[in-house]
């Protein structure tokens, strides 16, 4: 008996721990006008933030997802709403607009929309840029110590040398990876062409003996410790890296660059669409963009912000001036079967490296 | 009176069986559906295939199953040999000495394994704490190359995994009547006679269960290839990783997850069924 009643007010406790959750995650803000911005941490400096919210008298509801994965599922989840702003990378963003979850921008609520660099612009993810306003730019280039590295490397082909025998840092990204071996030869990111992508792989095994480490997270922390000599980084990495280490050598590969954006967008249902199209708008105004950016760590896709950015920021946050379009190309979705091959290229060569 | 027990005790069991159908069956069932399915894009298509599996058990896929099953089975003959003696021993100590060790056992388990290996990177890396430490003594000259090796992912391995097998085998150790060593001692067998037909066969069932917990985990610690080898060593772990969040291939990262659950419960029933015959 007396068990029976134990085990009902067990039972009991557990309803209200239940009830009580289910009840507080229904407790939200409601006073005052928010707006959801979703997107990765540390995109913007809290001064920025802070300055929006006094200026418009907006609550800014700040929500971190760590994978563009993530906030695709949760935005489908969503059917759209429940955000209001959110920046992600080009090729999800080519999806969600294809599954009909963003809006069109009202473009006469962004003026300074001018201010964006066209070279960013009408890209693939977006061609007509009716949906998006890009955020930064990510570009994979080379870093080496010059200290220790005594050939000179000039791009990508370079780097298959055995003077960098287990001293080369690579990013564990495939497509990446593959694409530099792909534009070695020439050919696009983007092929589809089974032969060209069996040429690639087994040009990317040739480089298996130079490499020591592949990783995404951190790996400036690598180069800088002396882990490794050599790396082909992302950019927030090169930037650590060379406020770190001045002397550190950064090289736009000789046989092209590929590069990523990240862009704002408005999801079809946001529940105040108005206030993210003050959020862009005021982002956009170049002072405010160069300090993002100088904060961010990438590419600054504002044209107007450029001369804003200090000194010693400016030569690895803004494009050389040489630089065509023509030079660059952007890493896009392809289809299951050459997916599957790079992702086969890549790991036979990874279990090669050791 | 005992039967009505009997009812009411296997109804407060009913959650416990539903929450085990939903939350384990189900998942399973459903990866190995999933596994003869088709890709779509990112997503999957309802039709019957073997590619996967085909996939899986050839080339590059079965060549990393193979690299994954190395690398376990020489993290757990070095669990054997380390774990063993250690577990073996302790047991014999004094009870409060034995106390003191099962709490040094114990604590690091307050933090996160992932945790605990950052602290290898600083022992292992270019002039870290070993480097520092052998060239003090004079063995070495210069700073070795240790992080990013098949070696510190090894000892990263027995690291996470040595506690499973200390445990299992002095469970059964201390439970251990040492007077039938004094007596195999006292007819005269030497003392590796003595370990060899008593000691031994005797501990067996905690060195079997310390296999299969060293063992089958091993199969899976992707994260410590990465994070001490520098990502050189694939293994199975990782490749399925890769599928699901790279690649968005769910059925072929199901085929390989099921291809490794069929191998992983086909050692864990031939080591079981042995023990049962030793009985």
């Amino acid at each position: 008996m007396k068990n029976q009643l134990k085990r009902i007010v067990c039972l009991l406790l557990c309803l209200v721990m239940a009830t009580s959750a289910l009840m507080l995650s229904g407790c939200k803000k409601k006073n005052g006008e928010v707006l959801n911005l979703y997107t990765w941490a540390g995109m913007f400096p809290d001064e920025v933030i802070r300055e929006f919210e006094k200026e418009t008298g907006i609550t800014v509801n700040y929500v971190n997802f760590d994978s563009d994965e993530t906030m695709l599922q949760k935005l489908q989840a969503a059917g759209g709403g429940e955000y209001d702003l959110i920046i992600a990378d080009d090729y999800i963003i080519e999806v969600a607009i294809a599954e009909g979850l963003v809006q069109k921008l009202d473009k006469s609520k962004i003026p300074s929309l001018g201010n964006v660099n066209p070279i960013y612009q009408g890209q693939f993810f977006d061609p007509t840029d009716e949906y998006t306003v890009p955020y930064g730019a990510g570009v994979q280039t080379i870093v080496y110590n010059p200290a220790k590295v005594d050939i000179e490397i000039n791009g990508y082909e370079d780097l298959w040398n055995y003077d960098l025998e287990d001293r080369l840092g690579i990013i564990d990204n495939y497509r990446v990876m593959m694409g530099m071996s792909l534009k070695t030869f020439g050919f696009s990111y983007n092929t589809t062409d089974a032969e060209e992508l069996m040429e690639a792989g087994a040009h990317l095994m040739e480089l298996a003996p130079m490499i020591r480490l592949i990783k995404n997270d951190n790996l400036q922390d690598d180069l800088l410790s002396g882990e490794i000599d050599a790396a082909i980084m992302y950019t927030s990495q090169v930037t650590m890296a060379k406020m770190a280490d001045p002397s550190l050598e950064v090289v736009f590969p000789e046989e092209g660059i590929g590069f990523g954006i990240m862009a704002m967008f408005v999801p079809s249902e946001a529940p105040n669409s108005e206030a993210a199209h003050k959020f862009i708008e005021f982002i956009l105004q170049p002072e405010r963009s160069a300090k993002c950016f100088e904060y961010l760590g990438y590419y600054c896709t504002n044209s107007a912000a450029e001369q804003y950015i200090s000194e010693e920021y400016r030569s690895f946050l803004t494009l050389p001036a040489e630089l065509k379009r023509e030079d660059m190309e952007m890493i896009q979705n392809v289809d299951s079967v050459t997916d599957e091959s790079h992702l086969k290229y890549w790991t036979a060569f990874k279990n090669f490296c050791d | 009176m005992s039967k009505k027990r009997k009812i009411s005790s296997s109804l407060g069991l009913l959650p416990m069986y539903l929450f085990t159908l939903v939350f384990v069956l189900g998942p399973l069932i459903f990866m190995i559906a999933l596994s003869f399915f088709e890709q779509d894009g990112w997503s999957y298509r309802a039709v019957f295939t073997l590619d996967n599996y085909k996939n899986a058990l050839t080339g590059t896929y079965l060549e990393i199953l193979f690299s994954s099953l190395r690398l376990a089975v020489i993290s757990t003959a070095a669990v054997i040999i380390l774990g063993y003696p250690f577990g073996l021993c302790t047991a014999f100590l004094p009870k409060r000495m034995q106390k003191f060790i099962m709490t040094t056992q114990m604590i690091p388990y307050w933090v996160n394994s992932l945790l605990r290996l950052y602290g290898w990177i600083i022992i292992f890396r270019a002039n870290g704490l070993l480097d520092k430490l052998l060239m003090w003594l004079g063995i070495t000259e210069e700073p070795l190359r240790l992080l990013y090796t098949y070696p510190a992912v090894v000892v990263g391995m027995i690291y996470v995994l040595i506690p499973f097998m200390f445990a299992s085998v002095y469970q059964v150790a201390e439970r251990l009547d040492t007077s039938l060593i004094e007596a195999a001692r006292d007819l005269g067998a030497s003392p590796i006679r003595a370990f060899l037909s008593v000691t031994l066969p005797l501990t067996l069932p905690g060195l079997k269960t310390g296999i299969i917990h060293t063992f089958i985990p091993s199969m899976g610690l992707f994260f410590i290839a990465d994070i001490l080898g520098g990502n050189k060593i694939v293994l199975t772990g990782s490749l399925i990783n890769d599928l699901l969040n790279k690649a968005h291939d769910q059925p072929q990262a199901a085929a390989l997850a099921s291809v490794m659950m069929v191998l992983t419960a086909a050692i864990c029933i031939l080591l079981l069924r042995r023990a049962k015959y030793e009985r």
